[in-house]
């Protein structure tokens, strides 16, 4: 359980209406342990960065299965740095396909997970990726 | 059911068996499991059998086709070419910004505009859509939900202005507010005054538009999100309970609505529960119509649906295995009864389908249809042993479900309090949790998958920048040329109708679109009245 | 209250967090006389379902639209199993969602075991050094929370609902007595008007020492953004502690239950990191033990 204690944000940003993603990642970071707060539905980047800020989370999960991962995380990465909060690191989940993994970490996302990985690679990941310095 | 062996085979036992839902599959099933008096004849009550007595003899099932996407122009020229083949139906699917009630132009809606369907912010959309198409000469499905009132407005209004009469309309909203709220997220409103907007255009298509059918509920999106057969019934049934309470509390008579309820539902692998799942599905209804809601005409309970085989039991590795999925889905579908069916191409895990995967996944069901021979006759499983037994299981599942829920208090609170949702989200745990770890098989994916397999890549969103660009051009366009004033009564008009209870407010909904006034604007003028539906907290 | 130096959001949420993981040993360095500039603190406490949650979102949107800085320091549960939690529901709320003058940090109760230790009187003094004008702090539930909050706050809330007759039960006990003021919430479902008379029983039988202050009991709906008379109520005992209370004397006892819960959290961070064979020796050793074990400030 080496997420005990660790602060997550899971966030849906933008129109996409599909959460059970979203809701299974946190049901499951809870049960490893962590402190999770799930936004909810139709958040912009600017209240996603916000609540980051003030909760003071160690990660922050951005949910997208719309397609508009590209735009969404840029949005969010400017937001964060608006708030002096770059240091947070991101992840993105949901309908990423494979193409696009590399451009997302280049943009600035510290791991990329897809519905079809097992839960316990993601919090493997996850751990891993909060344990890395920048 | 206790697993039935015979003491001599007890020692050599396999393990256990059961169905996804969790329903025993005993090694044998006899005679003495199955009771006779269930099964009926087909097109009488309880219609174990189907609802037709001569079944796909009379009608065969509609092979229905997604017509892609884009913009109103794209979409048009699609359509059009389509039609010219002999297509007669038709399908619209609308982007987030229209599905959740925004304006292009709104900061939350930028992003979205045109991406996953079209945008039909107004009605000169509406009319770019079906230019030089006959209105009266097609059937149009439109997937939309949050906003369906508006869009059947706005198609109602279309159809006034190019002459067509409002009752030779034929189509489809699939208008399922409530399974919104659990699985699908196209929300706007909290949950009662949307219950009373879905009443509305129902009781309203019921007088105006009789050909068209004003509602699809839906249990295809909860199932896609994990639950079970059995839980993907017993909620969409409970669904359509709320939407009869509902109709009836506006004045409608069960004999007049019921007829124009339909429902649709995937199809997944475990091939004798979907059959049984369907044939459950048509006695609990049956039941509910004829007895709790005591309607005579025997059309009110007949349970029409349609299926989408594939979704969430289709997978991006070793695609073409998906393609063995859908046609076991499809033939399990055909001998469920369904109505209309949808085959997912085998490659739609990973990409836009292609051209020949769209055609192969149609290809699919004419195989189904005119080589296989299962739909020459009605029900040909009926009376199986194993089938009627896992019916009567289904059934019974189905039924404990559906209390539990009518306990709580019925959909519309077991929505508002997130007790479905919560429901849901354990559900889809369990199923992830016995996928990842093996205890479901996937073939490709958990068992039997290749280690070097190259990872499939397609083209899996389209965009295109420069039609967002031109969408917000004609929206502004539009506000600059209409009528402000006109638009703004008509809208004063819509708020002043929503503040009551007694009128339905269709009426005031096609005299918005007639004014041109924008998605955004009708719905932005319920918000102010309604408010915006808050997420019950997560529980699980 | 604009003449305040801008709110540093980032600066603060670190500070609270590192006060949040803060050890015994760590915070018994910050205990110390009391910082001249203190928002006025609301406690809320209540049973599971009676919606504080989004009574207090809604009050603390009121309050920040009047130009007040407010804070909320809310404590969720955590889970019993795993130690996890899910925190924060209140932050989706539409009303908390855009207000600048409005901060919100969500706590899982694993770090107030009892109700409320050290750290939550740290972060509330984080809270007065970044000015905030007003702070609500949300706990778990009833009982021995309840004793924690009244020493930490300045007005206690008790928010109850038209079915928390167990809770009006236990009131007749003595055990939570000692709110100042009493919410029935979701006061729009039957039995509410049964409740307040209930309520309003035990508090005339009450002879605690309120020193004249009487509890008022107000209804409120929050799912109909209805605050009643509850903003008047909270005015009220505002005025009446401003005006009634010795305001030494209080600040006194509330920095003796902030020392006595520090000290408690470091005797139990002892025993618990102490090799367990200690506990085989005699009274004066283990007592030995502890004593060169506990950190003076300044260490």
């Amino acid at each position: 359980m080496s997420l005990a204690g660790k602060r997550i944000l899971v966030a849906k940003p933008g129109l996409d209406g599909h959460d059970i993603g979203a809701k299974i990642i946190t049901l499951a970071l809870r049960d490893a342990g962590a402190d999770v707060i799930y936004t909810g539905l139709r958040k912009s980047p600017d209240y996603i960065a916000r609540v980051a800020v003030d909760e003071d989370v160690d990660a922050l999960g951005l949910s997208i299965l719309s397609g508009s991962h590209h735009e969404l995380l840029a949005q969010t990465r400017t937001e964060l740095a608006a708030r002096d909060a770059a240091d947070i690191k991101i992840f993105v989940g949901g309908t990423i396909p494979p193409q696009d993994h590399q451009a997302l970490i280049d943009a600035g996302a510290a791991r990329i997970f897809t519905s079809e990985m097992t839960i316990d690679h993601v919090l493997a990941e996850l751990e891993l990726a909060l344990t890395e310095t920048a | 059911m206790a697993t039935t062996l015979r003491p001599e085979n007890a020692a050599a036992a396999a393990p256990s068996f059961s169905t996804p839902s969790g329903i025993e599959v005993p090694a044998v099933v006899g005679p003495e499991q199955v009771n006779p008096e269930s099964i009926g004849v087909p097109g009488e009550a309880p219609f174990t059998r189907g609802i037709f007595p001569d079944g796909y003899r009379g009608r065969r099932w509609t092979m229905r086709q997604y017509s892609g996407f884009g913009s109103a122009e794209e979409s048009n020229e699609r359509y059009r070419f389509l039609l010219g083949r002999g297509q007669t139906g038709l399908s619209v699917a609308l982007d987030l910004p229209t599905q959740c009630g925004y304006d292009p132009t709104d900061p939350i809606a930028v992003a979205e505009v045109g991406k996953v369907g079209v945008s039909l912010s107004n009605l000169s959309e509406m009319e770019i859509l079906f230019r030089d198409i006959d209105l009266s000469a097609i059937s149009t499905s439109f997937t939309i939900n949050g906003t369906a009132a508006i869009i059947l407005a706005m198609y109602i209004a279309a159809a006034d202005k190019a002459g067509v009469p409002r009752a030779a309309l034929t189509g489809t909203i699939q208008n399922d507010i409530l399974k919104e709220y659990v699985a699908r997220g196209t929300w706007i409103f909290p949950v009662k005054p949307s219950m009373r907007l879905v009443a509305d255009s129902i009781l309203f298509a019921n007088e105006q538009t009789p050909r068209f059918n004003p509602i699809s509920i839906a249990g295809a999106h909860v199932r896609d999100a994990g639950c079970t057969a059995a839980e993907e019934i017993a909620y969409t049934l409970c669904n359509g309970i709320a939407y009869v309470d509902e109709l009836l509390r506006r004045g409608g008579d069960i004999d007049r609505f019921a007829k124009r309820l339909s429902f649709f539902f995937y199809v997944h692998m475990d091939f004798f529960e979907e059959i049984a799942k369907f044939r459950a599905a048509r006695r609990i209804w049956a039941r509910l119509i004829q007895g709790h809601y005591g309607a005579v005409d025997k059309k009110s309970a007949l349970f029409r649906f349609g299926v989408v085989c594939g979704g969430s039991s289709l997978t991006a590795a070793q695609p073409l295995n998906n393609v063995v999925r859908v046609g076991i889905e499809n033939m399990a579908a055909i001998l469920g009864g369904a109505q209309s069916v949808f085959t997912c191409a085998y490659d739609e895990a990973f990409q836009i389908p292609t051209e020949q995967s769209a055609e192969l996944a149609l290809r699919t069901q004419q195989i189904v249809a005119d080589e296989s021979g299962i739909a020459n006759t009605v029900d040909p499983l009926g009376g199986s042993y194993f089938v009627e037994y896992l019916t009567d299981s289904m059934e019974a599942q189905i039924d404990a479900i559906m209390t539990e829920i009518a306990d709580y208090g019925g959909a519309v609170k077991a929505i508002e309090d997130g007790y479905i949702q919560m429901r849901l989200a354990r559900s889809a745990r369990v199923k992830k949790n016995q996928t990842d770890s093996g205890e479901r098989v996937v073939v490709g994916v958990n068992k039997y998958a290749s280690e070097e397999e190259a990872v499939q890549v397609g083209e899996v969103f389209k965009l295109d920048p420069g039609m967002r660009n031109s969408v917000i051009d004609k929206f502004n366009a539009v506000r600059d040329q209409r009528d402000n004033a006109a638009a703004e009564r008509s809208l004063e008009l819509l708020g002043r109708a929503a503040d009551g209870e007694d009128e339905n407010l269709m009426p005031y909904l096609v005299d918005c679109c007639h004014a041109y006034a924008t998605v955004g604007e009708m719905v932005t003028t319920l918000k102010d009245r309604w408010g915006e539906f808050q997420e019950p907290p997560l529980r699980g | 209250m604009s003449d305040n130096p801008p709110l540093n959001r980032r600066q603060l949420s670190r500070e609270l967090t590192a006060a949040s993981r803060a050890t015994a040993g760590q915070l018994i360095n910050r205990v110390g006389p009391d910082r001249e500039r203190r928002a006025y603190r609301i406690g809320f406490t209540g049973p599971p379902g009676a919606g504080k949650s989004t009574l207090i979102a809604q009050l603390a949107a009121a309050r920040a639209e009047s130009e007040a800085r407010v804070g909320v320091l809310a404590i969720d549960p955590s889970s019993p199993l795993s130690g996890g939690s899910i925190l924060g529901d209140r932050i989706r709320m539409d009303e908390v969602a855009d207000s600048p003058d409005l901060f919100i940090r969500s706590l899982p109760s694993r770090w107030a075991h009892d109700g409320l230790t050290g750290n939550v009187a740290e972060m509330l003094q984080i809270m007065d050094r970044h000015h905030f004008d007003e702070v609500f702090l949300e706990t778990v539930g009833v009982g021995q929370t309840d004793h924690a909050v009244k020493a930490l706050v300045d007005t206690v809330v008790l928010v109850l609902v038209p079915e928390s007759g167990d809770s009006i039960q236990a009131m007749k006990a003595g055990i939570l007595e000692m709110a100042d003021v009493y919410v029935v919430n979701k006061s729009d479902r039957p039995n509410a008007e049964r409740i307040v008379g209930e309520i309003e029983g035990v508090l005339a039988l009450s002879t605690g020492s309120r020193r004249g202050w009487q509890p008022p009991v107000v209804t409120t709906s929050a799912t109909r953004n209805e605050l009643g008379d509850l903003l008047g109520a909270l005015a009220s005992h505002r005025a009446w502690t401003e005006a009634n209370r010795d305001d030494l004397a209080w600040r006194r006892r509330a920095e003796r239950h902030h020392v006595q819960s520090v000290l408690n959290q470091q005797i139990a961070e002892i025993a618990e990191q102490a090799p367990v064979e200690l506990f085989d020796a005699s009274g004066a050793e283990i007592y030995a033990h502890f004593l060169t074990h506990l950190t003076p400030p300044g260490d």
